[in-house]
């Protein structure tokens, strides 16, 4: 998928909104996404546990950030093609378990439409030497009370992060195993 | 002791044990909108109720007879009669009903309305409301135990609000740290503490002086705190930890490993035992409050937030 087809995949909202200064909806939602890769662990954490280069995420063209793998100080700004920014905050990172939590501290609704999001990625051996990668995430719908506009549902925040989480795992699993 | 002796005593206490029946965790599922009751002593689920709304915020009176549960997407607070597995009734609650707190006396519950500004009180019987400003995104709430005090917490401003509970009127406002969310009161109602989701430490108030007494440091993204044998222990969100310091010195005395984002924790009434839902990996955890070792782990539906105390006393 090109980068500027799996933009408009994300992009749920047509325009941006005042409400992006207000903070998550009542429910918080689960999205859990995985794949399998056949290569060895070591190799997939060699590309995932790099903060500072989410370059493997279609749709993000520069990462710019400061920090390295240091939690509460790592921060990275994805640039996305088109211009828009994800700004995100690494909050936990575990070399020895090749896992890594990381914050959305801010994203346009017209990108992705939730609130306060936490996401850990996380690469486990899988047989015959493979890795699977998981990507799990705990967010909130982009509009806080009750009655959201529908392009603000819980339903549109799941599909968008699902379907983000999707597309990034495919094209990790592409370059990993091309690699 | 002999063996024959050690297998007769160990018989007793079966046979008492069968007798005894232990006290229960009540924890609303807010993805599966429903509520798993836990049997505190085996650390199984005994049953499941259906709650609708998307239910979070919990209560539990005194006696342990009845249970309130909020329903934030719902607008309305359940009452459940305990014993029975039965919602009772459902008081409609204007806005987004989350923490929830009991008075002492059983007769009104207390229901913050996080996206608006308010704190409720609700007559259980006659339903008569009362409101107050707490301020912005008011979070979570606890009475103190001889009724006279309510303390919410206004998330969005920083602050724990003191209330009279006679007039309820505001009688202090205090800052503390970053997004106070959970708010727990000690035995004695002389201490609130209230667990600073943004800057990861607890606010440790003196409801007698109405001031700070200390800011301790703790994990990533605390939503709630719990007291046991003059003990403190935040569940952490983001570290997936709870956090164990001292409630005198507030010397730190222990990093606990627990499941997936850790939300609410409560202590069994003799403070023996630590219980922790975990929201994502969906699971009620029970640890050793004085060895800190993980004791057992029961089921719990989709998404549990029991936000709120958790605990019924069954005698």
């Amino acid at each position: 998928m090109s980068p500027l087809a799996l933009l408009r995949a994300i992009v749920i909202a047509a325009v941006l909104t005042p409400l992006a200064a207000l903070a998550h909806g009542a429910t918080p939602q689960k999205v859990v996404e995985t794949i399998e890769i056949a290569a060895p662990p070591a190799k997939v954490w060699a590309v995932v546990g790099n903060f500072q280069d989410m370059g493997w995420l279609p749709g993000v063209v520069k990462t710019e950030g400061e920090g390295d793998v240091t939690p509460e100080l790592a921060r990275r700004k994805l640039i996305l093609a088109g211009g828009a920014v994800i700004d995100e905050r690494l909050v936990q990172y575990d070399d020895a378990a090749m896992s890594l939590r990381y914050i959305i501290e801010h994203v346009d609704f017209s990108v992705l439409p939730v609130g306060n999001l936490s996401a850990t990625l996380k690469v486990l051996p899988a047989a015959s030497g493979g890795s699977t990668v998981e990507w799990k995430s705990r967010f909130y719908r982009a509009f806080p009370g009750g009655n959201p506009p529908e392009q603000y549902t819980d339903e549109v925040a799941v599909a968008a992060v699902s379907n983000l989480f999707k597309c990034g795992l495919a094209a990790l699993k592409a370059r990993v195993e091309r690699e | 002791m002999s063996f024959r002796a050690g297998a007769g005593a160990l018989l007793l206490m079966l046979l008492a044990g069968a007798g005894a029946r232990a006290d229960e965790a009540f924890v609303p599922n807010q993805s599966s909108d429903d509520l798993t009751i836990v049997d505190l002593g085996a650390m199984t689920p005994s049953a499941t109720m259906p709650i609708g709304g998307k239910p979070a915020g919990i209560a539990v009176s005194r006696d342990g007879a009845t249970v309130y549960v909020t329903s934030p997407e719902g607008h309305f607070v359940s009452a459940i009669d305990a014993k029975a597995r039965r919602v009772v009734k459902r008081i409609g609650v204007p806005g987004t009903p989350m923490g929830v707190a009991v008075s002492p006396d059983g007769r009104r519950v207390y229901v913050a309305d996080m996206y608006g500004r308010d704190l409720l009180e609700i007559d259980v019987d006659s339903e008569a409301t009362r409101r107050v400003e707490i301020g912005a995104m008011p979070s979570g709430v606890a009475a103190t135990p001889d009724g006279r005090l309510v303390i919410a917490a206004a998330r969005d401003d920083n602050a724990l609000v003191i209330l009279d509970a006679a007039s309820f009127a505001r009688v202090a406002t205090l800052d503390v740290g970053k997004h106070p969310y959970g708010v727990t009161i000690d035995a004695q109602g002389g201490r609130a503490y209230t667990a600073n989701v943004e800057s990861d430490d607890v606010s440790i108030v003196d409801l007698a002086e109405r001031k700070l007494v200390a800011t301790v440091r703790v994990g990533s993204h605390p939503y709630g705190v719990a007291l046991a044998r003059g003990r403190a222990f935040v569940a952490n969100q983001y570290a997936e930890t709870v956090s164990v310091f001292d409630a005198a010195t507030f010397a730190p005395l222990a990093t606990i490993k627990v499941g997936e984002y850790p939300e609410s924790v409560a202590a069994s009434r003799d403070g023996e035992t630590i219980y922790v839902t975990n929201w994502f990996s969906n699971e009620l955890w029970s640890i050793d409050a004085e060895t800190f070792k993980i004791l057992g782990k029961a089921a719990t539906g989709d998404g549990p937030r029991a936000f709120g105390a958790f605990i019924r006393v069954v005698d």
